[in-house]
């Protein structure tokens, strides 16, 4: 059994001597972040990612990494929160896995749930979330030049670390603005900044989901 | 009774082992591995890996979703593995090496006859015989993998941390949480 005395394993302790095991994992469960520290901040990273890409793609791309590992780790906490720990349970199947991220993780990062969910009609291994209003964008206004831009990339990679985490290994989740397209059909947009999370799983996970509805699960 | 504890990444790689005997009945909380068992004891728990990756997504109790704690689901010889997997699919495996007198099996005896009796035993059970099955066995286990999830989630909280790229748990204050939970359940 190796040390836990300070000191002897050069390990460095805090100065309250508090080191994160002995921290509540319920501390921050109803803090809030102030909007304009979160704006501030991932202007930086847009900034960031836009130091070194080469078009929009590989921006969208570099946001989208930036978020997958925070999905990853979203998806032990909230699962560890959601219910009472000694019954702790996890998504075996997309649907409640898509409802975790639509309401359990939407409401942990923007407080509300997502606005729809939906199968894609001619692409069985596509879901689209829907964000009629993506709070990540708020602050954001594109340049003519990058008009296809979608910051919600970020939130996206989010979404995909939560879908690769728990084993749902998908081709990639992106984001894209769909507001300007409804305005065309009805004059004027009610959500112009709307945004959809398209989620392409893996054909290996479609047939995993096809043989455990077989089995009768 | 000694344990072989390890953590397992999502890709197989061990970020976590941790060997203790029971505090029990006058356990003195030290594992009582022969070398050989030793040696043995990782070979055993990759090979549960695979039948791990059967159950894992196995009948739902509540619909589409399982539970973490898989119960008892691996047994090699007279060893017992148990498992526990978390939410981003981390593994933790618990080996478990009953005394040979809780066996049936006299002791000192060959291996070979050792794990024949201890098969027919587990099948057939009866007092004072281990059962990794007994409500008792399952439910200490559990509040033990249920302490280490804890400590895990804090863990991988930890932004340098990626258990994906095969980051090996150094955190001599984690091993330490590992051992009191040990100490405390098993």
């Amino acid at each position: 059994m190796s040390s836990s005395q300070p000191g002897g394993s050069g390990l460095r302790y805090p100065s309250n001597k508090k080191t994160i095991y002995d921290r509540n994992l319920n501390r921050s469960k109803n803090a809030e972040l102030s909007r304009a520290a979160f704006a501030y901040l991932f202007i930086e990273m847009i900034n960031l990612a836009q130091k070194n890409a080469k078009d929009v793609g590989d921006l969208e791309k570099r946001l989208n990494s930036q978020g997958y590992p925070i999905g990853v780790r979203l998806l032990d906490l909230l699962l560890t929160r959601s219910a009472n720990p000694l019954a702790s349970i996890r998504p075996t199947r997309i649907l409640p896995l898509l409802q975790f991220i639509a309401q359990t993780l939407y409401r942990h990062l923007f407080g509300r749930p997502a606005d729809a969910l939906e199968r894609s009609g001619d692409d069985p291994s596509q879901y689209m979330l829907f964000d009629n209003e993506p709070m990540v964008n708020t602050y954001i206004s594109l340049p003519r030049e990058m008009s296809n831009l979608n910051c919600a990339a970020f939130v996206a990679g989010i979404i995909e670390g939560v879908c690769d985490g728990a084993g749902f290994a998908t081709e990639g989740v992106t984001a894209h603005s769909v507001g300007v397209q409804e305005e065309g059909k009805e004059g004027k947009a009610m959500w112009p900044g709307k945004t959809v999370f398209l989620i392409k799983f893996k054909k290996e996970v479609l047939e995993r989901e096809e043989m455990l509805a077989r089995g009768g699960g | 009774m000694s344990y072989y504890f390890t953590i397992f990444s999502p890709t197989d790689t061990p970020l976590f082992t941790h060997e203790f005997g029971t505090s029990r009945s006058s356990g003195d909380g030290i594992a009582h591995f022969s070398p050989a068992d030793r040696h043995l004891a990782p070979f055993i728990l990759h090979s549960a890996l695979d039948i791990l990756e059967e159950v894992q997504w196995g009948p739902s109790s509540t619909a589409g979703s399982a539970p973490m704690y898989l119960k008892h689901i691996d047994k090699y010889a007279n060893n017992y593995v148990s498992c526990w997997i978390t939410g981003a699919n981390v593994r933790f495996l618990l080996l478990t090496r009953p005394r040979d007198e809780v066996l049936g099996s006299g002791g000192g005896l060959g291996g070979q006859r050792g794990s024949l009796a201890g098969g027919r035993l587990g099948v057939g059970g009866g007092s004072g015989v281990y059962r990794p099955d007994a409500p008792a066995t399952e439910e200490a286990v559990k509040n033990f993998f249920v302490d280490v999830y804890e400590s895990w989630v804090k863990t991988v909280m930890n932004p340098f941390f990626h258990a994906g790229n095969g980051h090996v748990v150094k955190s001599p204050v984690f091993r330490a949480r590992v051992a009191a939970a040990a100490k405390k359940y098993l």
